[in-house]
């Protein structure tokens, strides 16, 4: 997996790619709580180059929109592939997620 | 598949020498059953628990790619098992510490969701076998036999709700990947595994040695 990130007037954009699993989601781990420590706390996943994510990715997310939840900022997540779209629904991610198609829709909420 | 075991004939000696031939089929083994389902039972109607019950059990299968793992579900209980050549041949999460840290972060999923409405909690139990065999005495049924399986349904006596129970094999082949993987040896949920237990289960000649891991 690898991270990229982006700065916005809005937000700042982390784009993941490739396979989000227990070899690597402490680096997004510590990326995403990196950031909200520092009050950079309107956050966009672009996740439309993730292709596989498992408990321990969503497991970050969670974590991630609880302390931005905290923290009065913004947590949007754009992009999921059909796939990680239905793990994101069978564990009630698409209910408590902003979640939008494209990274310029999502740019707008924010 | 599973070898099917049949013979009419109580005392076949083609059935004796068809089991010496049996390979074992080292692998994980765990259990995985659903807190409070039967209180829900009795305080709701079959939309209530029944919807809990979808949810959970598609949770905990489906976001860890488990689906196709189900030896068997048991009422509110699952069993599992992962045959190590499998496991070795996965495209990600391949090793003893991913199986670890997908169960631990499913079961944190479901106890930190913010709709508590949508799944129950749940305890587990894991086992490394390697006194196991992929037999079945049911024409057509996969399924997999031996003391090590015993084992393992005799650890989840000593879970509860949102707690992992993991033997001491177990355990040791998580070791052993942080240390081929070159991680800390308290890298992710591996910082909140307990000391050693022992006990005696009923039926084991042995001393069982496990730990237990608490979702935070």
């Amino acid at each position: 997996m690898e991270l990229t990130e982006q700065k916005t007037p809005q937000c700042t954009i982390i784009g993941i790619n490739g396979r989000l699993d227990t070899t690597n989601y402490s680096i997004l781990e510590k990326k995403l709580m990196e950031m909200i420590d520092n009050q950079n706390d309107r956050i966009l996943v672009e996740c439309s180059q993730m292709d596989y994510v498992s408990s321990s990715g969503l497991r970050i997310l969670l974590m991630a929109l609880k302390k931005i939840t905290i923290s009065k900022g913004k947590f949007v997540l754009c992009g999921l592939q059909e796939n990680i779209r239905e793990i994101f629904e069978i564990s009630g991610f698409t209910n408590i997620f902003e979640i939008y198609g494209t990274q310029e829709e999502a740019l707008k909420v924010f | 598949m599973a070898h099917y075991i049949h013979d009419k004939d109580p005392k076949s000696e083609a059935l004796i020498r068809a089991l010496e031939n049996i390979p074992r089929c080292p692998g994980t083994c765990f259990f995985m059953d659903i807190n409070r389902s039967t209180d829900i039972k009795y305080m709701g109607g079959l939309t209530d628990w029944g919807r809990k019950l979808n949810n959970t059990f598609n949770n905990l299968l489906y976001a860890n790619h488990f689906q196709h793992n189900i030896v068997k579900g048991i009422g509110d209980e699952m069993m599992l098992f992962i045959p190590d050549e499998e496991l070795v041949n996965k495209p990600s999460n391949n090793n003893y510490f991913a199986l670890l840290e997908d169960i631990y972060a499913s079961i944190f999923l479901i106890r930190h969701h913010p709709d508590p409405d949508l799944f129950l909690n749940c305890k587990v139990a894991i086992h490394y076998c390697t006194e196991v065999y992929n037999i079945t005495f049911f024409e057509g049924a996969n399924d997999y036999y031996g003391s090590d399986i015993d084992l393992t349904a005799r650890l989840m006596t000593k879970s509860v709700e949102n707690r992992i129970v993991l033997s001491e094999k177990f355990y040791i082949k998580v070791k052993n990947d942080l240390v081929n993987l070159e991680l800390e040896s308290d890298t992710g949920c591996l910082q909140w595994v307990s000391a050693r237990f022992i006990e005696n289960f009923k039926g084991v000649p042995t001393s069982t040695e496990f730990r237990v891991l608490d979702v935070q």
